[in-house]
């Protein structure tokens, strides 16, 4: 297993004011993100029906479900990509669903996105990747981005890759930068979309341990889209399992492994 | 505006666009002064008016050949690569990943590529005019041997500065149109990488026909206010 540098990362609230950044993580009791009644269809496919969910500051959420029950759209309708048919999503309070562009722009500063291929910009380097959006959103001076560059690779033991294209990295590595990028704004929330999918199990392991030290560090909420049962017990306080475009249950994995639903059952058995 | 103004991306796509567009532009506008100068010739001669052949070169590049050869070349190039660069951006997610950055990626993708192709069109354009007219004197000198300083003196005997400025800046107009169908069509891509072929194809297919259109309806607004 990897064992990350100890001790590289700064934390959130020790450095944020110092940087010009609005730290969202941490210090917030109330929920980070409340989900009620959320309805998603495209065309005649629902694929969320009637969606409640709600995630603590600082807890992490694993949500799981068979492929196509709409798990990756639930992240995009947190982050605005998507607008819901119908229902409330709360962001730190915040109601996001009617909000303007520039208003939801506001809001996505306080969250960090890891998407399922990590999505880097192939144009640019890794350290341009991470750099991306503290030159837009942050008052630091270019050694200043570069110093926050630095640190967040290292955070993530990418601090030899500075230089490299995205198209030069492995699938493994790529996840990371793009987990540094997610990280670059001290986000009081992380949604990732499917962490593990497509690495090998010891790369998964150590994506997990990385996630799992992460979260130790910045105490950011997280969700966690994955159709790994192992990566979800290991990196989850809690699971929600979707199926027919509802929460079938919600719970540790100790209540998923005691459920008598039948489905729960079987996609358990499925995994073991 | 506010910042940031994404000078950076701005400067990279001036390169990319504008750069990077100039030795195909520069060969096309060379081989077109190069034909031009040959076919012309043999039309002028029979009338005995071989003697115009400087200023017919010049006037039909500066006014016309040069403005639409490039734009032409630039849609294949540019507009190609846009609905290329940007679909396979939208497909892997990237263009999401702007956005779930809290960035407008029509702000950072499209505005910066259609500010570049507005402001290189006529630069390139002021290039082809250059070596179309270079070469067409090369043709000239390999049938009849003309200094270099007398071909672009009886060229230019006759042209005004509204003769460069008007048919110039019109290439303005086709860089706004390589630059929004290019962009467009690459920022609706769907379909994965097959979806990527078609914005780039159809890219291609709608500047190029846009810029045409676009060329008859200019040279008669500039007829009007330039006659």
């Amino acid at each position: 297993m990897m064992q990350p540098e100890q001790g590289v990362l700064v934390s959130a609230e020790e450095s944020s004011a110092a940087r010009g950044l609005e730290s969202s993580g941490g210090g917030n009791d109330g929920p980070a993100v409340v989900m009620r009644g959320l309805h998603q269809s495209f065309g005649s496919q629902v694929v969320l029906d009637g969606i409640d969910l709600s995630v603590a500051s600082g807890e992490t959420v694993a949500v799981l479900g068979r492929s196509g029950t709409g798990k990756s759209v639930l992240l995009k309708l947190i982050i605005g990509l998507q607008k819901p048919d119908a229902g409330s999503i709360q962001v730190f309070g915040q109601e996001i669903t009617r909000l303007s562009l520039d208003a939801m722009n506001e809001v996505r500063k306080k969250m960090g996105f890891l998407f399922q291929n990590a999505a880097l910009y192939d144009s640019l380097t890794v350290a341009q990747n991470v750099a991306f959006p503290l030159r837009r959103h942050t008052r630091m001076t270019e050694a200043e981005i570069g110093d926050r560059v630095k640190e967040l690779l290292a955070g993530v033991g990418m601090e030899r890759a500075l230089e490299k294209m995205p198209s030069n990295i492995s699938g493994g590595m790529q996840k990371r930068v793009g987990l540094a990028r997610a990280l670059a704004l001290e986000p009081g929330i992380l949604l990732l979309d499917e962490p593990t999918a497509g690495l090998d199990p010891i790369t998964s392991g150590e994506i997990d341990e990385l996630i799992l030290k992460l979260q130790e560090e910045h105490h950011t909420a997280s969700i966690v889209v994955t159709h790994d049962l192992q990566s979800a017990r290991t990196i989850a306080d809690r699971i929600a399992l979707l199926h027919e475009g509802k929460v079938r249950i919600d719970g540790s994995f100790e209540d998923l492994e005691k459920s008598e639903d039948e489905f729960v059952k079987e996609f358990m058995k499925r995994d073991s | 505006m506010r910042r940031p103004f994404e000078g950076r991306e701005l400067l990279r796509q001036l390169d990319e666009i504008g750069s990077k567009s100039l030795p195909v532009v520069a060969l096309a506008g060379a081989a077109i002064g190069f034909v031009l100068a040959l076919e012309s010739r043999s039309s002028l001669v029979r009338f005995g008016a071989q003697s115009m052949l400087p200023a017919a070169l010049v006037f039909s590049i500066i006014h016309e050949t040069g403005p639409i050869v490039t734009g032409l070349v630039v849609c294949g190039r540019v507009g190609a690569g846009l609905g290329a660069e940007l679909g396979s951006m939208k497909v892997t997610e990237q263009i999401d990943a702007i956005e779930a950055s809290g960035v407008n990626p029509y702000k950072y993708l499209a505005f910066t590529r259609i500010v570049a192709c507005i402001l290189m069109l006529p630069l390139l354009t002021l290039a082809a005019d250059f070596c179309g007219v270079l070469f067409g004197w090369i043709a000239e000198t390999l049938v009849q041997p003309v200094p270099f300083h007398r071909f672009i003196n009886h060229g230019f005997a006759g042209a005004t500065f509204s003769d460069f400025l008007a048919p110039t800046l019109r290439t303005a107009v086709f860089g706004l149109i390589i630059g929004t169908i290019g962009c467009f069509q690459g920022m609706r891509t769907q379909g994965g990488t097959a979806g990527v072929g078609l914005s780039a194809t159809s890219s291609v297919v709608l500047s190029s026909l846009f810029v045409i259109l676009a060329d008859v309806f200019l040279v008669k607004f500039i007829l009007v206010f330039f006659p």
